[in-house]
């Protein structure tokens, strides 16, 4: 039966109420603190330019200004910033998921040669903070070896960084070990190559770990400030985490605050519509350092 | 006979490289599932890796050109004079972090364990913010840390308390900052907690209810045992973080209010290297910063080794 420290049976006693009771008032309480700035947001950004300096604790705008919503979205170029977000990472995860789905295919089913290796050097890269090699990996990007190229202010500049993810290889390669062998070899003695094992076979059968992974890295890579700012320094395509925050200075309080709560908006939708992949994702994908 | 006939047509077949042996063409199939990600991962992480050390005894323009310099970066370093107060503010930021919010997650997870209806409910609200971009985050909080006319100061006189000037002072500002921190991340650090909990027996808790232990006693005597290993885990995973942290730091003070309390190792580096140009000397940096995170986690994993073995004697 579902139980915690308190049984169900002194739930139903004066002190064992007590507890329950302080339980859901702390939780309660946090909860509040916890939603306040989305609230904040909200309603400051109806607020008209002056209302919002007003003193003391009022939350409610006089009079809603919803228009300020519209003027935030033309002023600050909301469609614009989405759209060079959305690019960005969209684009990043589809090449993360491809490479590390490849990379994890080989690992776990074709066994190469000196593969115990090639998956060491992966996972060195979790255990090495990024901080490490970040301006290294600036001047990389600016000259590249060989081709002696730059793809700074351009989105490959962000696409190929993000696509390594020895995180994603590790937890694909440790599902694929699971899929019963019996069931790739009968694939293989049906004639297909590994190409088609992978596609017809071992991707349906991985299809929720995939998922997982791929919302996952859509949060992470929306949230990424640092790598788009130093990659990134045209204003025409900056993403919004990067774009937003420079030019929030230039408008009124109240516009800034219209502007942060929508773009608060996608991840929040997409935190609360995909809980049920998040939750399996999280408590497995947060202990990585 | 057939079927090793049948086997050997399809594999002539379906081989890549079908003039090879067997053996070769499994392995030389293997490396071209790995190619992708080996070209990525040489790119933007083996050899940044490399370059990183090789960067610390050069002089490195922002083009790209370098010189051999020898040890002048590592020699700069120590009379650097923000070397102290980074090293301070490292260590105060570590302090604030662990004060504010280390426990925060494990009462919390405890709580919500115990709640018999809308435990859903409050996983998700905590965890919203874990997904909410910093720099958007900070727009909304540093207009609630206002002085003049943020909702804090507002909410504080309510019990007489006098307004502060929070990211403005020098001594409130880590603090502050550390409070957005853990605002963000202590939602997903409880879902670790929460899910480990799943994992005790409810027959240890009806046992030691039938022994006459309180609910209290039963927290402290099988919960928090049972939490300790990954209590022990992050409580050093949160050192690590929050000893790199870059971002609130350069968005809400840029390292100040006044000249460097909040200067965090990462936002040196960063102005070293790109508002100076000078790239050799932040990968110097840089490279003091990893051997110094890594020797902490190995120093505290021996501690935390030689005490569970006291323990155990």
């Amino acid at each position: 039966m579902d139980r915690g420290f308190l049984s169900s049976i002194e739930l139903k006693t004066l002190k064992g109420r007590v507890y329950y009771g302080v339980t859901v008032v702390i939780l309660t309480l946090l909860a509040l603190i916890v939603l306040f700035p989305f609230v904040y947001a909200f309603t400051s950004g109806l607020k008209g330019s002056l209302e919002v300096f007003n003193s003391g604790l009022n939350l409610i705008p006089q009079k809603a200004q919803w228009h300020n919503y519209r003027d935030a979205w033309e002023d600050f170029k909301m469609l614009k910033l989405f759209r060079n977000s959305f690019i960005i990472v969209t684009v990043s995860v589809l090449l993360r998921l491809t490479v590390s789905v490849m990379a994890a295919y080989s690992l776990s089913q074709l066994k190469p040669f000196g593969r115990q290796l090639v998956m060491l050097a992966f996972l060195l890269t979790l255990m090495i903070p990024s901080i490490a090699y970040l301006v290294p990996l600036f001047v990389t990007l600016g000259n590249l070896p060989i081709v002696h190229k730059s793809i700074l202010d351009s989105y490959w500049g962000l696409w190929i960084p993000y696509a390594a993810d020895a995180f994603g290889i590790f937890v694909l390669k440790s599902f694929f070990d699971r899929i019963p062998p019996d069931i790739t070899d009968s694939a293989k003695i049906d004639g297909a190559s590994s190409f088609q094992t992978l596609v017809y076979i071992v991707l349906p059968l991985s299809r929720s770990i995939i998922i997982i992974l791929g919302i996952l890295s859509f949060m992470n890579i929306w949230k990424d400030y640092l790598l788009p700012l130093l990659v990134i320094s045209d204003p025409e395509r900056q993403p919004i985490t990067v774009r937003l925050f420079y030019v929030a200075k230039d408008y009124g309080v109240n516009l800034q605050m219209a502007a942060a709560f929508m773009a608060l908006l996608p991840p929040l939708l997409i935190a609360i519509l995909m809980q049920r992949y998040l939750k399996a994702g999280l408590t497995m994908g947060s202990i990585k350092g | 006979m057939k079927l090793t006939y049948a086997l050997q047509t399809t594999r002539t077949i379906t081989r890549p490289f079908s003039v090879l042996p067997y053996r070769l063409t499994r392995h030389l199939n293997g490396y071209l599932f790995l190619l992708p990600a080996i070209i990525v991962f040489a790119l933007v992480a083996w050899y940044p890796i490399v370059r990183a050390f090789q960067m610390s005894f050069q002089e490195v323009s922002l083009i790209g050109e370098s010189k051999n310099v020898g040890f002048e970066n590592y020699e700069l370093m120590k009379k650097d004079p923000a070397r102290k107060i980074i090293f301070e503010n490292s260590i105060e930021f570590a302090s604030w972090s662990i004060l504010l919010g280390y426990a925060v997650p494990v009462v919390v997870a405890i709580l919500v364990r115990e709640i018999r209806f809308g435990k859903g409910f409050f996983r998700i609200v905590y965890f919203l913010p874990s997904v909410v971009p910093v720099s958007i985050a900070v727009i909304v909080w540093r207009f609630i840390y206002d002085p003049d006319s943020g909702i804090l100061n507002e909410f504080l006189e309510l019990f007489g308390i006098k307004g502060q000037l929070w990211l403005y002072d020098p001594k409130l500002a880590k603090p502050s900052i550390v409070a957005v921190m853990t605002w963000g991340t202590f939602g997903t650090t409880t879902l670790i907690y929460l899910s480990s909990l799943l994992d005790i027996p409810t027959e240890l808790y009806e046992a030691a209810e039938l022994d006459g232990a309180s609910p209290l006693m039963r927290i402290r005597h099988i919960t928090l045992p049972h939490l300790f290993p990954i209590m022990s885990l992050l409580f050093v995973l949160q050192i690590l973080a929050v000893v790199q942290v870059f971002t609130e730091p350069f968005l809400f003070t840029k390292g100040g209010p006044g000249r460097r309390e909040t200067l965090t190792p990462v936002l040196h580096i960063y102005n070293r290297a790109f508002g100076r140009a000078d790239m050799g000397y932040a990968a110097a940096w840089s490279v003091v910063l990893v051997i110094v995170l890594v020797a902490f986690s190995a120093f505290y994993q021996i501690v935390n080794r030689r005490i569970a073995a006291r323990q155990e004697n």
